[in-house]
Formats: C-alpha cells, structure tokens, sequence
C-alpha cells in the first residue's frame, strides 16, 4: 500500500490519490497478495489503470493485457476522480477494482457479398464445436464459414471471402425454398433446413488446394407442416433437432440407414409442386424424423440441444415459453413462461449455472435458468435493441459475453457482469446493456431506417478464430473482430 | 256636579255600546232617521245608566281595557271607534248640553217661577213689544281652571293702548279698564301710607300694582342683610368624624396575619376540581367553541374620510388620521438591523401578497442613484387598467379546478401494455398503393393486395415476400382475406369484378391437399346445380359463375374465378370458412351476395336494399349478418331471415365496422373521421365518439386473439391504437383507452393507410399504405 507509481511524478502528488484493491476472477493474472492496495492517483482513467496493472512491479506481463475495470458492477468508464464525486464518495475510502481481460470493440473485417439475404451463419474452425467434436483439428488459416441463403443455396467460404462451394439448386437436389437454418455438423457434413419444410444433410468434401470443394446432398429429411426456422446439431450422437413453425420440434438423425421412412403424403411434395418434381434429376433418399415434440402452440423458433448434455433439449416459441425436453424419453420436463413472443435461443455457460439466453420480439434478451429448481424464471433482462432479436450466439471466449443480432440491423455484444438494477417501466430485475454495438458495414453512417429496412440481421456466430460472423438483409456476411481479446479465460 | 257625570257617563256609554255601534253606525251612515232613535233611547238609557252607574264603574273599566284590548286586536276598528266615540261623543254633548241647560234652567225657572224674564214695552206702533233679558250665557266650560279676567290682547306691549282708556279686552270682549292713576291718584297716594310691599310696579298681566307678599319681602330681607335667604338652613353643620385623621400608634387587633391569607384555599380547590372533574367527563365543555359569525353580520364600515376637504379646526370635525411618517427601514439605505436576512427574504418572498406583514422588503443601495425603478410599476399599471376596463366591484370566487381532474380517470397506457409501438418490419415490393392485407390464421403469413394487381404473401416477421400472383390485368386488387380455420390455407382476393380463391404454395402437402379439395369440392354440385337451371328455362342468368381462372394462373396457386356482375370491393368470411359474403357497391339490387364455398352457389340475400352497403360482417357467434351502408349498419338474422336491428352511428359516410369477439359489440370507422363505439345491448346509438383523426377512417379492426385492443387506419397516413376492454359484467361499461398512434406511411395522392389486420395471437398489428408499403407494428 505505500508503493506510489513513480511514473505519475510530482504532478499526481498534487492530485488526489485514491487507495484500490485489485481483485479478479482469473487466477492466471492475479496479482501476489502484497500488491493488491496501490495508492493511485485520482485522474487516471481505464487506460492508466490497465498500464499500471501491467508494469513490472505488478503483473509484468511480457505483452500487456488491455484490462477494463469493473467497480460495483460497472465498467469504469471515467476517471477515478470522476466516478469518486458521481457517487458521492470521499477519496479516503478503498475502492475494490475487478480487472477483467478488457473486450476489444470488435472491428470491421471484411463482408462477402451474396444474392439475396442470408438467414444464417455458422463456422468451422478448430475452436468451433464442430472442429471439437470431429477432433480431427481443423487447421488454422482453413476456418470455413457457412451462410444459408434466401435464394435457397448453401454457400461455404474461406476467410478471405471466396466462395469454396455452393450448394445444388432445387432441380438438383437442392433446398426448393429459402434456407433459414444451417450448421456445421462435422467438417465434412452440414445440416441445412429452410421454408420447404426439409431438412438436407450434405456430404461437404473440401479439394486438395482447399480452394474449391463439393457440397453433395446426401439426405433429405421430412416430417414438418412448416417452415423449420432453426436447427441445432450434435456431432456425436448424428442428431438433429428442428424447430419448425408448426409448432414442433423434431428430432433426427443424420445416418441414412437408422433414420425411419418418411410419411408418403409430406414426400409428394404437393400439387403445385409437381412440375419441380419432375424436373429433379437426381435422387436423394428421404427420410422421416426419429420423434416429433409437439408441445408449444405456436412457432417454434430455436430448438438446441443442451451443451453440455445432449439428451436434453430447450426450445423457444413465439407461445412466450421456452421448454426443456428429455430427447431420450421425447418428454416435456419444464415449461417457463414469459412475457413476450421469444424468436432465438441459445445456451451460455453462464457464472455459475448454465444459462438460456432467449431473445425475444420485444426488442430484449430474457436470460433464464433453465434449471428446474430455479425459482426466479428470469435472471436478467439486455435491453438495447430496438428490433425483435433473432439470433443470439455466446462468446467463445467467456462465460459472461454473448452477441445477439436484431432485425434493427445491428449485433451488440453483451457483458453479463455489468449490469444494474431496472426501473420500474422495465419490470425492475437485472438489466444490462450492451457493451459494444456492431452496425452493418452496408449501411455504416446512415441512419438506421425504420424497421431495420435493408439492413436487418437474421444470422449470427461468434467463433474464437473467425470473430462475429453476421449475416442479414443486406445480403452481406459481415466478419467483425475485437483483435487482442482471445485468451482463454480459464476460470 | 254636573259636567263631571256628563264626562263620566259619556265615558260610559262609549263604552258601554261599543256592542251596538257597529249596528248604529251601519245604520247611522244609511238612514237619516235613526239618529233620532238613538238619541232617544240614548235619552232613555240615561237614568238607568246613571242608576246602575256606580255598581258597573269597575266594570266599565275592565270592559274599557277589554275594548282596549279589542281595539287593540283589530286595528281596522280604531278609526271607527274613534269616529264612534266623537259621534257618540258629539250626540251626548248634545244631549248633555241639553241636560244641563235645563238643570240650570230649572233651579232658577223653579226659583223665579211668577217673574217673567222680559220686560213688555210698546214698540213705535204702539204694539206690545217683550224685550228680553240679556241671557247671562253661564257657561260653565272646561277652561274653568283660566284666570277670570285676563287681557287677551296678547303679547304686545302695553304702551299700545296709552292713548286709549282701556288696557285691552277681558275674554268676553269687554274692555279693561285702565286703572286710575296719575294725578287722581297723586292726590289720594300722598293721603295714604305705602302698603308693605309696594314696589311701584304695575303688572303687566293685569296692570294693577305689583305688591310683594310678606314672605317675599322676607327673603328680601335677608338678601339684605347678608343672610342665607332660606331660614332655617345651616350652611356650617357640625363636622361627624367617620374618618380620622389621627394616625394610632399600635393598630387595632396585634393578631397574627391568618394561614388563610397565604395557603390555598381548600375550597376553592374543591370548587375547581369540581369544574375539573366536569370538564374531564366532558360535562363542561373548557370552551365555547367560537360561533360561526354569519356573514350577513358583518359589521358595515363607513367611511367617514371618503370626501374629505380641508376645514378650519372645529371641534366637531375629527381629521382623517395622518399617514404613518416612513421609518428607517422604508429609506434607500436602511441601516444594517432593518436589512431582512436570507430567511426573512425567503418567508417574505414565499408569503402570498396577502398574508405579507409589509408590502415592501427593505433593501439597501449605496447610493441614490443605484436605486432601481419602481418594479411592481408595469404590473400596478396593468392591473388598474384591467380594473377600470372589467370594474370588478365583487370579488369572484374563482373555481380553482384542477383542469386534470377533469379528465376522466383513465388508466395510463404503460400500464396497459402490451400494445403495438414502433415500426418493426417494412414489406416493400408493391407497386402503387396496397390496398388491403390480412394475416393468416396461423400468423406466419401475410397476404397483401394493390393497385398493381398482384396479390402478394410474405413471411411476416421477416418482411420476405414468399409467393406473388398476378390477378387482376389491370386492376386493382381491392381486398384480400384468408379463409378462417386452421385445416387449411385459402386465400381469396377480389379484382375488378373477379374473386379469386387461392391457396398460395407456402404451405405442406398435406394442407394444401386438403385446401385444393375444399375448393374443388363445389365443382360437382355446381355442374348438377347449373343442369337444373338450365333445364328451367325460364330462370334468368346465375348471379355469379364460378369457373377455373386458366391454366397459367392455376399453376401459380389461383384455383378458382367468381365473376359477379360489378366490382367486389369487400369479402367477409363467416367463421366457418364455408360461407364468404362480398359487397359491390356500384350494383343495385346485387350489392350484398353470399357465396357458399362448398356448393359453388351465389346467392342475393337482399332484394331491396336500404342503401348502397358499404361493407358487410358475420357476428362472431351467432347466426347474425350485419350489413353497413353509407349511414347504417343492420343485422339480419340468417335463420328467421328477419331484420333484427339497425344501429345508427350518426356518422355520415361508413367506411367499415368490426364487431368484438365477444359479439356485443361493435367498432364504426367514417369518411368523416368518427371512430364510434357501439354497445349492442345499450342502444342503436353510439357508446362512445371519438375524433382523432384529422382525415378519413379507412378500416377499423379488433384484436380478435384476446388483447383488449382495436385500431383504426386513417387517410392521415396513422394508426391509432386503443384499449377497449370489454366486461362481460352487463353494468360496467366498456373502458377505451387510446394508447398509441403510429406514424409511418406517407400520405400519398391524399391517401394514407388502407387497411389494418392484427395478428392472431399477439398484439401485432400490419398495416397497408398508399405508399406502397406495409408495416408490421409490434
């Protein structure tokens, strides 16, 4: 406690100083127990904070970690002074300063430009769960991006933005209606679904230059009245799970010769549609759905498989519940109920218990326990976009960061930490805001239009590797990265 | 004698006949003769009035205060009586005066019986000529108590008649006579002594000498010698000694001062725990509580100063009092302990004008010159003049009335979310204006319809246009409406004179099977319908003919074509998707047809309408039909086939009505910017009116999902949202709440929102604009 930086000099004698007590949650840039109280003058900001967390006498780190500061919750944001006479507090008391690993706005990589709009996004990487579960390691510089598109194709690049396959059309097997959902099973296998009401598993083999490769359908799965708006993959298992606007949530398999038959009256596909059968030249086998979970009763938005266990399953429905399902057993085990029609799911390893993370159409994330013996359905509230939320992806990095993308035309990035109580307009209860907002490259520096017009988000991911993939109306899948920010938070 | 037994028996008989008077008066007043009647037995009366005088004197006197009282009691009487009695008075004094004249006449007649009152001489003829005896007229009058012989001629001055002999008249006009004196008297005065009291004066009342009577001369004497003029009185009386000026020594009693003078008394503590004992049990109340002064009461002030002018110093004028002469705190720089400090400034600055100890705040400038203007001069100025132009002599009790508290006590809006708020999806990709949209009963799609002819579906969260057909060549598409149910997905759409049902490709095989079989189910009946008609010669052409639209629209999902006789501006659906009813304004007689899917069958229901009908809906839940035209809506039961109601909204052109979920109520929009509300079982007259809208009310909707809400879509190019909750309590009226406009569409050639729709579920709402776009609002 008696260590003055010298490097603040005369001057900050003659400033105020303020006793801190650095904490954090990380055990790998803690500070030894003695140097934890520093006398610090009262006119530094983060950046001066972070410098003297990382000079010798402290941390000496070989390269320095920009480090935000969070005090009662909060990012500190001003100068020490400045927050000391916001709260009314004399500089004789200790401040308690939590140092995290400082989030880098995430900056404008590039845009790969598509005809028409993009429903989804996924990534294949070596930190992706498709790379994990494959364990073959993707090698580095060979991340993969996946994009689903209204026109109905599936297209794969490589991060310079070169297109390395695209999906068939409908007379070749293809999608015959736009795509809204596609993943990365494993490295060589996608799942797509979209409004025909199909989900097509496709054999992806990559050339040897890696710069051209084959997307092959290799399965056509049906079971669904309505257009499957969301799937989630599990590798291992070769499961599927769908959610459609139906009203249900069907569960697959990707193996051709364990998958049941499909029902005979979804195959023909229809009156009007019978002029296109015609025309298909090639066959794929189609089959039906191993179980069908029709619960919710109204559309089905997002259906994931739980992360950690992938007998469990958790889906959002515009019937403002989101449900927990037993896939072994193809049961209901819980229902939450909030307040709003909920339009994108996703699961966050959360603080201390997983988290749900559910977006919702008006304009918040809703994060709940999923747990059922959690009381409190809602833990926590993002309020900040001014559009319906349709897609939220969690941060690959920490526990406490997701992305979420909005019909307004913008992705924001979210920090559990830092939050603070709600008014009583907002229904009281935790309330966070956004960190950082991530605006469409395509419309940078006009206004937002109304209703997210041209430029509304329908897809996003974020991968260690890759950064914030987004894709929307603008018919652009926008990489986004915060350089600096990827180390892995091992608590 | 005499007179005092007039006076009291006139007393008497005034009093006596009061009972009759009235009778006499009458009679008096009417007939001339009777007053001799009365006279007469008045006359008769006499005696034994005077006999029974005596024994009724006292009486006479109680039945007098009873008169009294009488007379009293009825004041109209008094001038009557009065007029009696001087009548009666005047008759008696006749009578009277007659009565003593011969009393008095009597004695002496009786005394000079033989000697004759005349004296017989002979006139100049040489007649007998009787001269009478100077009558002596003894009359003996009132004015009795008068002195006997007085001067009457009053008060002049003596010295008026020494020229004369006489002194003046006595009171019968004889002359006075001067009393001797002057030399005559010379003569006999010296001859005689002068009387005690002789002072040499005449009496200038009598002219005789004024003599001094003894006592007089008595008091005289004394005056003169210096003596009290009264005898016998003591001007000196011995002094009685009731106090003492001898101050004693030692005082009366040495007793000790008694405990009494310096303890409590006990009794009087008694006496006050007493009363302190009453006021704890409320016997005696500690004090009277201040009586309300009524204002009436109020003591009224004048001012006697009003009009004061300068007078010279009198007692008897009290000078208006001087104007206090200003003190130090009142100069421009007061001294220190005048200056109010801050809290002084701040009460006084707080303090109503009236509640002000002062008028002013003393303050302090160093120097004369630093004085500012007068500050109240501007409000002063303006307030005399208000006062002289409004002259408000009477203060008025303004009604301070808190103009909020005369709102009605509505809910907020936060409160009553949730509700449509900002713009959330745009759907662009019409051409010219949409003119009419509608989400499907599942709420995954939107069907929308414009001027370009196409009728278009898209992904209603997404605002994605999923499927388009072109049905009209080159004409608008007027309406589109999903058929109700969830079995299937048709859609229908009218244009220019063509209805289309459609089941638009955005749906599974299995729903869209059993859409295309509804819709073809009518084909077989319709044939066998058409081949009886036909083979009735007689019967005019079908209203409608339902037939297939073509092969390049069948293909794009158009499966079948009505084509009625003039353009479909409106379709309504019954609930039960088999029945749609469309409206065509311009035709006459075929305005209102209802179409039955499941036959193919069109049918008139009207013969005659009322009016040109302007839209049509089926009630939510009972076999009702109700049919708008430009200023009624009438329900038609469908079973009795039978008119059942007609609601007058006052509006003066319909543009469209919805009717609640619940049925018993009903929204109106107008061409005239009225948004009414209709309670079905109130009245044919609207609940509740409300203008908003600074242009026409194109489409009205309620939420049909279960939120309390309905919105209108004006030409204005907003939306106005409301809460209008319905109880099913019979008493309760239903509470509208407006809550939200939504601006957006831009008015385009003066049109702004065509059409709205919500969604089925949520409390999203879609809303079609003249400007080419929809909007999804959530």
């Amino acid at each position: 406690m008696d260590i003055t930086m010298t490097n603040d000099g005369a001057s900050s004698s003659r400033q105020g100083q303020v006793q801190v007590h650095f904490i954090t949650n990380s055990p790998d840039i803690e500070l030894p127990e003695g140097k934890r109280q520093l006398l610090v003058p009262t006119n530094v900001r983060r950046y001066g904070l972070s410098q003297i967390l990382n000079s010798e006498s402290m941390l000496d780190t070989p390269a320095p970690i920009p480090f935000d500061f969070l005090i009662n919750g909060t990012f500190l944001r001003t100068t020490l002074e400045e927050y000391l006479t916001a709260n009314g507090l004399s500089s004789e008391t200790t401040l308690n300063l939590q140092y995290v690993r400082s989030l880098i706005p995430p900056l404008y990589e590039a845009s790969f430009e598509h005809d028409d709009w993009i429903s989804c996004v996924d990534i294949l990487s070596r930190s992706s769960v498709a790379g994990i579960w494959d364990g073959s390691e993707v090698v580095s510089g060979q991340e993969r991006i996946l994009s689903g598109s209204y026109d109905g194709l599936l297209r794969v690049w490589n991060k310079s933005g070169q297109p390395i396959a695209t999906s068939a059309s409908s007379s070749a097997g293809g999608h015959t209606s736009s795509i809204k959902s596609a993943r990365f099973i494993s490295p060589t296998q996608i799942a797509s679904s979209g409004l025909d009401r199909t989900i097509r598993v496709w054999k992806y083999t990559e050339a040897e230059d890696h710069f051209s490769a084959e997307l092959k359908p290799i399965l056509e799965l049906y079971g669904h009245k309505a257009s499957i708006d969301s799937i989630d993959v599990h590798g291992p298992s070769n499961r599927i799970l769908s959610a459609s606007a139906d009203g249900t949530i069907g569960l697959w398999t990707t193996l051709k010769n364990s998958a049941p038959t499909a029902s005979a009256s979804l195959l023909t596909s229809g009156p009007s549609a019978k002029r296109r059968k015609i025309t298909t030249s090639t066959s794929t086998p189609q089959r039906g759905h191993l179980s069908m979970l029709s619960s919710h009763t109204a559309p089905v938005t997002a259906a994931i498989f739980n992360p950690l266990d992938s007998t469990v399953a958790y889906s959002a429905s515009q019937d403002h519940t989101v449900r927990t399902f037993d896939l072994t057993t193809s049961s209901l085990v819980d229902t939450r109920t909030t307040s709003h029609p909920l339009l994108a799911l996703t699961a966050l390893p959360g603080i201390s218990s997983q988290l749900l993370a559910a977006g919702t159409s008006a304009r918040h994330i809703t994060l709940l326990d999923p747990r059922t013996s959690a009381q409190s359905t809602q833990v926590m509230t993002l309020r900040g976009h001014t559009n319906k939320i349709v897609s939220i992806a969690p941060d690959p990095e920490s526990n406490y960061g997701l992305v979420s993308g909005s019909h307004d035309g913008t992705c924001r990035v979210w920090d559990l930490r830092s939050s603070r109580h709600g008014t009583k307009d907002e229904g009281g209860g935790l309330v966070g805001e956004a960190v950082y907002v991530v605006e469409r490259e395509s419309a940078k520096g006009g206004k937002r239009p109304v209703g997210g017009e041209g430029i509304k988000v329908f897809g996003v991911q974020w991968n260690r590797d890759v950064g914030i993939v987004s894709g929307g109306e603008d018919k652009m899948v926008q990489i986004n990265r915060g350089r600096g920010v990827t180390r892995p938070d091992k608590s | 004698m005499a007179p005092t037994t007039t006076d009291r028996k006139r007393k008497a008989v005034t009093r006596d006949t009061p009972e009759i008077s009235d009778v006499e008066s009458d009679a008096e007043f009417g007939d001339g003769l009777l007053e001799g009647i009365l006279s007469q037995s008045e006359d008769s009366d006499d005696g034994s009035d005077q006999d029974s005088e005596e024994d009724e004197d006292e009486e006479d006197d109680e039945l007098g205060e009873i008169n009294a009282l009488d007379s009293d009691g009825i004041p109209s009487d008094g001038p009557e009586n009065e007029a009696e009695e001087t009548n009666g008075g005047l008759n008696k004094s006749n009578g009277t005066t007659a009565n003593p004249l011969r009393q008095l006449a009597s004695p002496s007649t009786l005394e000079d019986d033989d000697k004759p009152n005349y004296t017989i001489t002979t006139d100049a003829n040489g007649g007998e000529r009787y001269v009478y005896e100077e009558i002596d007229p003894v009359y003996d009058s009132d004015d009795s108590d008068a002195p006997a012989t007085t001067n009457t001629i009053g008060n002049i001055p003596l010295t008026f008649y020494d020229s004369y002999p006489h002194i003046g008249y006595d009171i019968n006009g004889k002359k006075i006579m001067r009393p001797a004196k002057g030399e005559a008297l010379d003569a006999l005065l010296d001859s005689i002594d002068v009387p005690r009291g002789w002072t040499g004066l005449t009496d200038p009342a009598t002219g005789k000498p004024l003599n001094l009577s003894q006592d007089e001369l008595e008091i005289l004497r004394r005056i003169q010698t210096n003596e009290l003029p009264e005898e016998g009185y003591d001007p000196y009386p011995a002094t009685i000694e009731y106090f003492t000026g001898i101050e004693e020594i030692m005082p009366l009693s040495a007793a000790p001062e008694p405990k009494r003078r310096f303890l409590p008394s006990k009794h009087e503590a008694k006496r006050i725990m007493k009363i302190v004992r009453a006021i704890r049990e409320g016997r005696i109340l500690p004090y009277k509580p201040p009586q309300e002064q009524e204002e009436e009461e109020e003591a009224i002030h004048y001012d006697i100063w009003q009009d004061e002018q300068s007078r010279p110093d009198n007692i008897m004028n009290i000078p208006a009092p001087k104007m206090a002469p200003p003190g130090y705190d009142l100069s421009y720089n007061p001294p220190p302990e005048y200056l109010p400090t801050k809290a002084e400034k701040q009460a006084w600055e707080s303090a109503d004008p009236e509640d002000r100890e002062k008028e002013y705040l003393p303050t302090g400038h160093d120097s004369l010159r630093k004085v500012p203007g007068y500050e109240m001069f501007i409000k002063e100025r303006f307030e005399r003049s208000l006062d002289l132009y409004l002259a408000p002599r009477v203060r008025k009790n303004r009604l301070n009335i808190d103009p909020a508290s005369l709102l009605p006590k509505l809910p907020r809006p936060e409160e009553l979310k949730p509700f449509p708020t900002v713009c959330s999806t745009v759907f662009r990709g019409h051409e010219g204006r949409v003119r009419s949209l509608a989400i499907d009963p599942l709420g995954i799609w939107l069907a929308t319809g414009g001027d370009d002819g196409t009728v278009r579906v898209w992904e209603l969260l997404t605002g994605r246009q999923i499927w388009s057909a072109k049905i009209g060549d080159d004409e608008a598409v007027n309406v589109v409406r999903w058929r109700p149910g969830k079995d299937a997905l048709i859609l229908s759409a009218a244009a220019g004179e063509d209805i289309y049902l459609l089941v638009p490709p955005v749906t599974d095989p299995e729903t869209e099977v059993t859409s295309r079989d509804l819709l073809d189910a009518g084909f077989s009946y319709a044939t066998n319908a058409t081949q009886a008609l036909t083979a009735n010669g007689a019967r005019k052409e079908p209203v409608a003919k339902w037939s297939r639209p073509g092969s390049r629209l069948e293909d794009e999902g158009v499966l079948i074509k009505i084509t009625v006789r003039t353009t479909v501006k409106v379709i309504s659906w019954h609930r039960r998707g088999d029945f749609f009813s469309t409206v065509s304004p311009t035709a006459q007689k075929s305005a209102v047809a209802i179409h039955t899917l499941s036959k193919h069958l069109t049918q008139i229901p009207f013969r005659r309408l009322p009016g040109i009908p302007q839209t049509v809906q089926f009630h939510p839940s009972r076999p009702l039909f109700f049919v708008a035209t430009q200023r009624t809506i009438r329900s038609y039961d469908l079973q009795k086939q039978e008119l059942v109601k007609i609601i007058q909204p006052g509006a003066r052109w319909i543009s469209s009505f919805d009717i609640h979920p619940g049925g018993d109520n009903l929204i109106v929009g107008s061409y005239d910017r009225r948004l009414l509300w209709h309670d079905l079982d109130l009245s044919t007259r609207p609940y509740k009116t409300m203008r908003f809208h600074s242009k026409a009310i194109r489409a009205v909707k309620y939420h049909k999902g279960g939120f309390p809400l309905f919105a209108d879509a004006s030409d204005d190019g907003s939306l106005q949202i409301f809460h209008g909750k319905v109880v099913s309590d019979m008493m309760e009226n239903a509470t509208i709440v407006p809550v939200k406009v939504l601006k957006g569409h831009k008015v385009k050639s003066a049109l702004g929102v065509m059409d709205v729709d919500w969604h089925p579920r949520e409390p999203w709402l879609v809303s079609a604009g003249a400007d080419g776009t929809c909007r999804l609002w959530m």
